[in-house]
């Protein structure tokens, strides 16, 4: 009787065992699938039009869909900031706007960074807009176009001809052609990334990234 | 409803076995949760915003973690806590077990609470499975209380 009552409880404890460790294993497979149908390629190739940084001539090259406002794109740049210092040789990078209905100063951002672009500095808008993502993204329209203004200044750019390129319509339609470029590229979220032309499922990690980064630099001697 | 008459010695006031099994089940499906936000920390693609809906920001904000550990794996380890007592408590009907799992309720509802906080006013976000994590360690709280005045009065 006594036996009989231990061997229960040891095929309960037993069983309680297997299904915490089923129930976790089953969870780690959720957590860690892939994600299907990543097959979209890109649909506009690069051009003199596009923003480019890193090695213009370099054979691996990584196109970027972001929005600026979008925190997941923010954690991205510092990704990019450090396969920069490393691999930046050997990458072209791209980046194309695809801002985000849901985030109303979006578009105020990548008309700043492509006004910065008319006068040269891009890239030193959009690292600085990137920087002091917490300070605009929830700002009222108006304000986050004055931190814009406050940024150009900062950047010794001609303050006139800045706001005036802002909210030109030739700034608007290069932001226009690049979302709709992504969308016929199959972009469904930011960030979204190309490298040679396929486009990359979303990374797991830093780590994922580089090491994705660093196959094509491999593959492209 | 079944009755749970643990032996005499160990707890004298009936607690309905429904409810153990209620406080059970609810901590393990918390425990499904938090253990899936935990895998999704270090294995999950990294999302970004969709075209339509929010952003995963709150899996990807500072808050999500307390010096490098996901929060949810607290959470998992507290699930799955509660689960193991109340599993003990069916196997040896020790109200000290129960009462010790009661006991560790109001801490997830107030950690539930926090985050509940920190998604509204702080990240501005909602995420899916840790309001989900707030509606279980709710239940437990709820289930803890109403087992608590039971167990009180088994201390007379």
């Amino acid at each position: 009787m006594y036996w009989s009552h231990q061997v229960k409880r040891v095929f309960l404890w037993l069983g309680i065992v297997a299904l915490i460790g089923g129930a976790a294993f089953g969870m780690i497979k959720l957590a860690g699938r892939t994600p299907a149908s990543q097959t979209a390629l890109l649909a506009n190739a690069v051009s003199a039009s596009d923003q480019i940084r890193g090695n213009k001539d370099g054979k691996v090259v990584l196109v970027e869909y972001s929005d600026f406002q979008c925190p997941a794109c923010k954690i991205f740049y510092s990704f990019l900031k450090n396969i920069e210092g490393k691999h930046g040789d050997k990458i072209q990078f791209v980046y194309r706007n695809f801002p985000l209905s849901q985030h109303t100063n979006a578009a105020i951002m990548a008309q700043a960074a492509e006004a910065a672009g008319k006068q040269g500095k891009f890239w030193e808008m959009h690292d600085m807009i990137f920087e002091n993502q917490d300070a605009w993204a929830n700002q009222k329209s108006a304000d986050a176009e004055k931190t814009a203004v406050s940024y150009a200044q900062s950047l010794g750019l001609n303050i006139d001809q800045f706001k005036k390129d802002m909210n030109s319509q030739e700034i608007k339609t290069k932001i226009e052609n690049d979302y709709k470029g992504g969308i016929k590229s199959g972009v469904n979220a930011t960030p979204t990334f190309f490298l040679n032309g396929k486009k990359l499922p979303p990374p797991t990690s830093y780590g994922d990234f580089e090491n994705t980064i660093v196959q094509a630099i491999n593959a492209n001697p | 409803m079944e009755i749970l008459r643990t032996q005499s010695s160990k707890l004298s006031t009936p607690i309905h076995k429904g409810s153990v099994w209620a406080f059970v089940v609810i901590s393990f499906l918390g425990f499904l949760d938090a253990t899936f936000l935990t895998a999704e920390h270090y294995l999950g693609p990294l999302l970004g915003c969709p075209i339509f809906g929010g952003c995963d920001k709150v899996l990807i904000s500072p808050y999500s973690a307390v010096g490098g550990i996901p929060v949810a794996l607290f959470g998992a380890v507290y699930y799955l806590t509660i689960f193991i007592l109340g599993i003990a408590y069916f196997d040896t009907g020790r109200a000290r077990v129960l009462k010790l799992a009661v006991s560790l309720t109001p801490l997830g509802l107030i950690a539930s609470l926090w985050f509940l906080y920190l998604q509204l006013f702080v990240i501005k976000a909602l995420c899916f499975y840790c309001l989900l994590s707030l509606v279980t360690s709710t239940l437990l709280f709820i289930l803890g209380l109403l087992m608590r005045s039971r167990l009180g009065a088994d201390r007379a």
